[in-house]
């Protein structure tokens, strides 16, 4: 049973539509990415998956349920606005959150102190968050996030705003929570924490998806790029879009960044190279990053206009 | 459902029993209530009017002064009629002039309870039937003093009175400013009755009636018998026709009875209706604040990933009826220790007052309409709440809101006080917004059965219609942020359910 279903799910507000006919379906442990621009969706989503909004159309699965607050405890989520009750101390706002997910006080209390312990907090327990650091605060929301060891934990931009120890802290949780078996979704604009974190991604763009799957697929959706250091150019080759060349060395070696035409396998061009006979010194594949696959999709005015990659 | 509710409603209540501000507000009222008797006892200064009277012949001056003494007994008497018969003391001497409740005080009553010993007399008398409870006779205070005339003015030349009196009639204008005024200065002329003369009054401002009336009655009665000896009639006879009184018999309602029994078991429901009001401007105002951080402070989306809008409203609700509750039941406790520290008077006092609520009837009756008014006025405040970004933007709203809430409270406590405006009472009572408030106060003065089921019905209704179309702009503004909703706006989130 996957964690987390949507199926065909669209949200309108009065005329404009939000969130188009999205289908996606994250499985049993998962770190799954919901990766868009601002405005593309996400929080939408999220919010419907939580109940907070009800989708237009579509139908959505939460640990095999409707979404409701009967999942309250099997969930986790921190929203990308957070803020906590000033008045309150910090091992109080994690167990008042703790029980409504359904917890006992006692239970509550005891998960929240070891968080708190683990997050360096446990003598700041009783202050009141208004006489905490703001990054203080935000470890005691993370730990109201997981203070029931939610099974599906949804985080709608979790690294903003945090500073980088606090990101560090974040994405360590993140993989805890996931080798304890909790499932991780988690919408961001941000590609570098993705890349480190995500099993699969989704790439959504004014409500649409346009893209669904893993990172190296999604680096397959642009051409691979080489960079190679040789005497002769390799233009001679099929299959290569374009080659600048730099400025060549006393022996003639010059560096080439080879484009390659979309489709070709790299392993076909140095085959190629070989028996052209086009004497090599260098032969590196580039990595294409998810912030050049994000910015290709998302900045290609077709694509984000039908919600399908070229 | 209930769990949540109770989570959230006992997370408001701590959070606002925890403000410093919640206890100092609280105390505020039973300081007041204490405080101003307290400080009129102190501050307040002596009514008692300063007279001086200049008489040429010195024959109208005891005149005026025994009737001003005669009316000062006379009250006295009334006074201790009243006090006797409130505390069944006038069988210690059923004979005596004050044990008589049956007429209006004539002379011939007030020179026999002077010759009868007049007041220490009657105390003492009195005092063989008085308990350890009873409490001391509160003697009117005098309304007149007689300041003595200084010869310079009593054989000044009356043309030259003006001069002299005004310095002491008027100090701050024309004497000493820090001398208290003199309050009337009276002179009669020689002659007075017997030829064309006119008698003068100076006051230090606009006279009393209380104290032109008898003078008045005095020079009358002089002129009177002037001119009836003047028709031949002899002087003992003139003087005799002048003094005829009729005797008239009263029956009125024993003390604590009719008007004042109303008045008094009017007091307890009146006060109920006026801490409905204040705790609700109070708790509800906080209960605002609080959900107006939560929003401020985006925490409003957390709470909502764990349970309904409609569990945090009526958290918020339950929440704020707990607070108002508390807030009534420490006012009730200060009410109760001023009780048994006061005894005598207040006890008395507070033994009437409290007598409506001997009905069990009546305790449900004020039960309902207090809570209902609670939740009817704590609903507008949320959606308030939820509509709001800061206390600023709430503030825009609630103003407005609360003056038309409270306003009328004036006229309310003013109708039942001077029992007048029962039309206008009788009309509140069947607006929704003012049922609690009118139907509070109006308890003590007696109220129609069908009445109360009436406005109870309708007030149920209307928090009914109000739970369901507030709860809509409640759930639809929670999230929203930014531009305030305006009155079509407003409309438009009343009339579908969004989400």
């Amino acid at each position: 049973m996957d964690a987390l279903v949507l199926d065909d799910v669209t949200k309108r507000f009065g005329e404009k539509t939000v969130v188009d006919a999205l289908s996606f379906a994250v499985r049993p442990g998962e770190i799954f990415g919901f990766l868009g621009g601002n405005g593309a969706g996400k929080t939408t989503s999220l919010r419907m998956v939580l109940d907070i909004l009800r989708p237009t159309s579509g139908r959505i699965a939460v640990l095999g349920c409707s979404p409701g607050r009967e999942n309250a405890g099997d969930l986790g989520f921190m929203p990308e606005e957070r803020g906590l009750y000033r008045g309150m101390s910090a091992i109080d706002t994690v167990i008042y959150f703790g029980r409504l997910k359904g917890m006992t006080a006692m239970a509550a209390r005891s998960k929240g102190q070891d968080l708190l312990e683990r997050f360096g907090l446990a003598r700041s327990a009783k202050m009141q968050i208004d006489k905490l650091s703001k990054g203080m605060a935000q470890k005691v929301q993370l730990a109201a996030t997981l203070v029931n060891s939610p099974k599906l934990l949804l985080l709608d931009e979790p690294f903003s705003g945090l500073d980088p120890v606090n990101q560090g802290l974040l994405e360590d949780e993140v993989l805890h929570a996931a080798r304890d078996g909790a499932t991780v979704v988690f919408s961001t604009h941000v590609m570098q924490h993705a890349e480190r974190l995500c099993d699969r991604l989704l790439l959504l763009s004014r409500g649409r998806k346009i893209f669904e799957g893993t990172q190296s697929e999604a680096g397959g959706l642009l051409p691979a790029r080489l960079r190679i250091v040789a005497r002769d150019t390799p233009m001679r080759c099929p299959g290569i879009d374009r080659a600048d060349a730099g400025d060549a060395d006393a022996d003639g070696w010059r560096a080439y960044d080879v484009t390659l035409c979309e489709g070709i396998d790299p392993a076909d061009v140095l085959q190629c190279m070989t028996e052209q006979g086009i004497t090599l010194r260098r032969f590196d594949q580039q990595r294409v990053s998810l912030h050049e696959v994000f910015i290709h999709l998302v900045g290609n005015p077709s694509v984000a206009a039908t919600g399908q990659p070229a | 459902m209930i769990r949540n509710i109770l989570l959230v409603a006992l997370r408001e209540f701590r959070q606002i029993t925890g403000m410093r501000s919640f206890w100092l507000t609280l105390l505020i009222l039973p300081i007041v209530f204490a405080g101003g008797p307290i400080a009129s006892k102190v501050l307040g200064s002596d009514d008692t009017q300063r007279v001086m009277l200049i008489d040429a012949d010195g024959r109208e001056a005891t005149a005026i002064r025994n009737r001003l003494d005669g009316d000062r007994q006379r009250r006295i008497l009334t006074a201790l009629s009243r006090y006797a018969q409130r505390y069944a003391l006038d069988r210690a001497n059923p004979t005596a002039v004050w044990a008589q409740h049956d007429r209006l005080y004539g002379e011939a009553d007030v020179a026999a309870f002077v010759k009868a010993g007049g007041l220490p007399a009657a105390l003492a008398a009195m005092k063989r039937l008085a308990t350890p409870e009873t409490p001391a006779f509160d003697l009117p205070e005098a309304d007149f003093t007689m300041v003595p005339t200084p010869p310079s003015i009593a054989t000044a030349d009356p043309v030259a009175l003006d001069r002299l009196l005004k310095p002491l009639v008027q100090p701050g204008e024309f004497g000493d400013k820090k001398a208290r005024p003199l309050d009337y200065a009276v002179y009669i002329p020689r002659g007075f009755g017997t030829r064309a003369t006119v008698a003068r009054l100076w006051s230090s401002e606009q006279p009393g009636a209380d104290f032109v009336q008898p003078l008045q009655s005095v020079l009358t009665q002089r002129l009177r018998i002037a001119y009836l000896q003047s028709t031949g009639l002899a002087p003992e006879q003139a003087a005799a026709a002048t003094t005829l009184v009729p005797s008239i018999a009263i029956s009125t309602p024993a003390p604590g009875g009719g008007r004042e029994r109303m008045l008094v078991r009017s007091i307890v429901p009146l006060l109920s209706a006026y801490i409905l009001l204040m705790s609700l401007l109070l708790s509800g105002n906080w209960v605002l604040q609080g959900l107006v951080e939560e929003r401020s402070n985006k925490l409003i989306e957390t709470v909502l990933a764990c349970i309904s809008p409609d569990e945090l409203l009526y958290g918020k609700l339950a929440g704020t009826v707990a607070v108002g509750l508390t807030m009534v039941a420490v006012w009730g406790l200060c009410a109760t220790g001023a009780a048994f520290a006061t005894q005598g008077a207040v006890g008395e006092f507070l033994r009437m007052a409290l007598a409506p609520l001997a009905s069990p009837w009546i305790i449900l009756v004020m039960l309902y309409f207090f809570l209902a008014g609670y939740l009817m006025v704590s609903m507008i405040l949320l959606a308030i709440g939820a509509m709001s970004d800061s206390m600023r933007d709430a503030q825009s709203y609630l103003t407005p809101v609360l003056m038309v809430i409270a306003m009328p409270f004036t006229i309310v406590a003013q109708g039942i006080l001077s029992n007048t405006g029962a039309t206008a009472l009788k009309v509140l009572t069947w607006i929704p917004l003012y049922t609690p408030f009118t139907m509070l106060a109006r308890l003590g003065s007696g109220v129609s059965i069908w009445e109360i089921f009436g406005s109870a019905l309708t007030l149920a209704a209307f928090i009914a219609i109000e739970f369901v179309l507030l709860a809509r702009v409640f759930r639809a503004s929670l999230l929203n942020a930014g531009q305030k909703p305006n009155l079509a706006a407003l409309a438009r989130l009343m009339q579908r359910d969004s989400a």
